[in-house]
């Protein structure tokens, strides 16, 4: 009878609270209106990079500047979406290593720049060279920190030259998978990458709280280190001034995905809105300001409003897709 | 509140109707729970009987310092790893596990703190001041502006100021890492093949000391062996009938079930596959090896995907040979849906081959750290053979949450998804 009870109380229940959104419509719209939006560009200015940097480098470094900025702002727009193609061959990796906690990337430029290592000289080659000199956060030493600029190697502009290549390629490479049959595979959701729409559904969800999760704990956190030991050099891209554009950025591009993935709803925009709004509200563009109380206070605010943001996600968002998050690689220690 | 406490019922109500299409099957959440958690107390005291042989062999080291004692210390650090390996499964998902594990096997560490290091391995840095502090040589010094006395090196002067020192993680004072640093020391072959050279006069008496401070470094080695033996006794307690971790893992069967999920998934695709693994080969770095100093990161990887696989047949092969088994959650997903039971313990499987391939290559003499030079395309394929067959089998462990309808737990109480410090860290 208590089963009988139960069986009737979940047919007249669960249809309309769990798994009520329509994932099978939902799918294609993040596929075509985010992701492959988003390659597009991260192709397109990298190949603009790689053009001009031989072009430029040496002669106009404010040029060279500018592309890589649009370049790295457009990565920012799909830094979330780690699976799949960009996932292959370690490509997001290799254009994105950052935390660098151990110091990685500055030595090995060093000493690639310094035994002027035959990689340099060999797109196909640089290939092997380890992912803390390859992509975006190496590059920015090259372009902004001193120790690169203030007295630049002979070899300098044919390091960021390789650099800007490999990263072109790896862009190039990551939209010709999508395009060329990933994004079929997510939509269709008939095989073995994804079962069933739920499984599709899933990775973007795990995508969406992921980049969150990563904004608050990682973009924010490192730079906010403790109350009595604050660490400003930790900042993501502090040398060209981009960390706290980083976390705007990012906040657009997971408020796009779940607007989509919530079917526009207005509560899960609010959320967004609110982190948005503080961001602009702070003008601190590297963190070197979470040395002072307001600075910290500021970045604590930003901080709480995002984990209130994915915690609804949770309470919310993941209900009606009837799904649960995946697996990610911040689930280590 | 309301939609979730709804939530509930439908779900249970999910459950039931299954349990009612699936009649005949015997397996019970209780019963898979009490195998796992059966099989954590006999992994964790089999990690406290290896740590005592250990704690043994360390003795004899430093009351007769010689090549063979120091090499029957080592032989007993590398046999203890092969049930502490097996038990990381239990470390994520497991809050009790998770808190504790930090103790017994922090990594990486910046070995500096501990004792003296080679002169490529640099001084403080901007991320740890105290990365080259050498406890060993220095009685007495300043951490975090605090004068410490380290006059005598105790098992508390290890957990209770030098652990973490600095709010660093790197400043690994306590554990196996810090026991293997101090047994085998730096590995200084890069990616060529060789471990750690500490000559055992590093622990001689009088004149024949090398390096300075032997008697120091002896009372650290012995220091943060006591330490790790009280440590794995502790966890040991935990697990036995009426210990905290049992209780919680009891206390709720979805969520237990939840719990060994989590810690499957967990362990396979961020920590495993991800920061062990693939960093590692990606930085071309031998210092991202898990075991490091003594090259035994082969073994480290192969048990801690013995220890997944254990986790979801429900058994294990004890280090006296003996067999703990029960019902399984393999079972529990196989009156499910028998094509994802195949399915995953197909998957395991595979890994365990994957890992297997790592393991025999290393130990016929192409090491882990040799695998991990640029441009080696030999030391890439295994690697990644491995990192590709966990990342598949946690999309097949993510499908047992849907089989067994296991949505609407969240994956609460769960350290490691609930405040995961970030993979890098």
């Amino acid at each position: 009878m208590w089963k009988y009870c139960l069986v009737l109380f979940c047919l007249l229940s669960s249809p309309v609270l769990a798994g009520e959104a329509d994932i099978a419509a939902i799918i294609p719209k993040v596929v075509h209106q985010h992701i492959l939006p988003g390659y597009e560009r991260l192709a397109a200015t990298t190949a603009t990079l790689a053009d001009v940097v031989p072009a430029s480098c040496g002669r106009d470094p404010e040029a060279v500047k500018g592309a890589y900025n649009k370049a790295f702002d457009a990565w920012m727009m799909v830094s979330h979406l780690r699976f799949g193609p960009s996932e292959q061959k370690n490509r997001a990796f290799a254009l994105a290593f950052w935390p660098d906690t151990r110091g990685f990337t500055p030595k090995t430029l060093a000493s690639l720049l310094r035994d002027d290592d035959p990689v340099i000289h060999d797109a196909e080659k640089f290939r092997t060279v380890s992912i803390a000199a390859r992509g975006f956060y190496p590059m920015e030493f090259l372009l902004y920190d001193d120790a690169f600029t203030g007295n630049p190697a002979a070899n300098r502009c044919a390091l960021l030259t390789v650099m800007a290549k490999d990263m072109a390629e790896n862009a190039a490479a990551i939209l010709k998978d999508w395009q060329g049959g990933y994004a079929e595979l997510m939509i269709k959701a008939d095989n073995d990458t994804y079962r069933e729409p739920e499984e599709a559904v899933r990775q973007l969800y795990t995508a969406l709280t992921t980049g969150l999760q990563f904004t608050a704990q990682t973009r924010l956190g490192r730079p906010m280190g403790s109350y009595s030991k604050p660490r400003p050099s930790r900042a993501e891209a502090w040398r060209s001034g981009r960390s706290l554009r980083h976390v705007l950025l990012s906040l657009e591009a997971n408020r796009q995905l779940a607007s989509l993935l919530s079917e526009e709803d207005a509560d899960v925009d609010r959320g967004f809105d609110r982190a948005i709004r503080i961001v602009e509200g702070i003008d601190d563009p590297s963190f070197a300001g979470v040395a002072t109380v307001q600075g910290r206070v500021r970045l604590e605010a930003l901080q709480g409003a995002i984990t209130l943001t994915n915690d609804l996600l949770a309470e919310y968002l993941a209900p009606r897709l009837g799904i649960t998050a995946g697996f990610n690689a911040l689930d280590g220690d | 509140m309301k939609m979730n406490l709804l939530l509930g019922y439908s779900v249970a109500c999910l459950l039931g109707a299954s349990a009612v299409a699936a009649a005949a099957e015997p397996v019970s959440k209780k019963a898979v729970l009490e195998t796992y958690a059966t099989i954590a107390q006999a992994k964790y005291e089999d990690s406290l009987t290896a740590a005592v042989t250990l704690q043994k062999a360390v003795g004899a080291l430093i009351a007769t310092p010689s090549a063979d004692t120091l090499t029957a210390a080592r032989a007993a650090w590398l046999a203890a790893r092969v049930p502490y390996q097996q038990t990381e499964v239990y470390r994520f998902g497991n809050a009790i596990v998770d808190d504790w594990e930090g103790k017994v096997n922090a990594w990486p560490l910046d070995e500096g703190l501990i004792d003296y290091v080679d002169a490529s391995y640099g001084g403080p840095s901007d991320e740890n001041e105290y990365a080259a502090l050498n406890v060993v040589a220095n009685p007495t010094f300043t951490l975090s502006g605090k004068e410490i006395d380290a006059t005598a090196i105790t098992p508390e002067l290890l957990s209770e100021t030098l652990h973490e020192a600095d709010g660093i993680e790197a400043n690994v004072a306590t554990g196996y890492h810090a026991i293997e640093f101090l047994l085998w020391g730096q590995d200084l072959n890069g990616t060529d093949h060789g471990a750690g050279e500490r000559a055992w006069t590093d622990y001689a008496k009088g004149e024949a000391c090398t390096n300075g401070h032997c008697d120091r470094r002896g009372a650290y080695l012995t220091a943060a062996t006591d330490l790790l033996v009280s440590d794995l006794g502790w966890m040991a307690k935990q697990w036995q009938p009426g210990g905290d971790a049992r209780a919680a893992v009891l206390a709720d069967e979805n969520a237990g079930i939840v719990t060994i999920v989590t810690g499957m998934g967990s362990l396979s695709y961020g920590e495993q596959a991800g920061e062990r693994m693939r960093l590692g080969l990606m930085l071309n770095d031998p210092e991202e090896e898990h075991d490091c100093f003594s090259d035994n990161t082969h073994n480290s990887h192969y048990y801690d995907g013995l220890g997944i696989r254990n986790a979801y047949v429900g058994e294990y092969v004890r280090i006296d040979g003996s067999r703990v088994s029960g019902p399984s959650l393999s079972d529990l997903v196989a009156a499910a849906d028998k094509d994802l039971d195949a399915e995953l313990t197909g998957k395991l499987n595979t890994t365990m081959l994957k890992l297997g391939a790592i393991k025999s290559a290393a130990e016929s003499g192409f090491s882990y750290d040799q695998m991990l030079a640029r441009g080696n395309k030999g030391g890439e394929a295994l690697i990644m053979g491995g990192v590709n067959a966990l990342v598949d089998q946690t999309k097949s462990i993510e499908r047992v949450v849907s089989a067994l309808n296991l949505h609407d737990i969240e994956f609460e109480g769960s350290d490691s998804l609930d405040n995961p410090t970030a993979v890098f860290e």
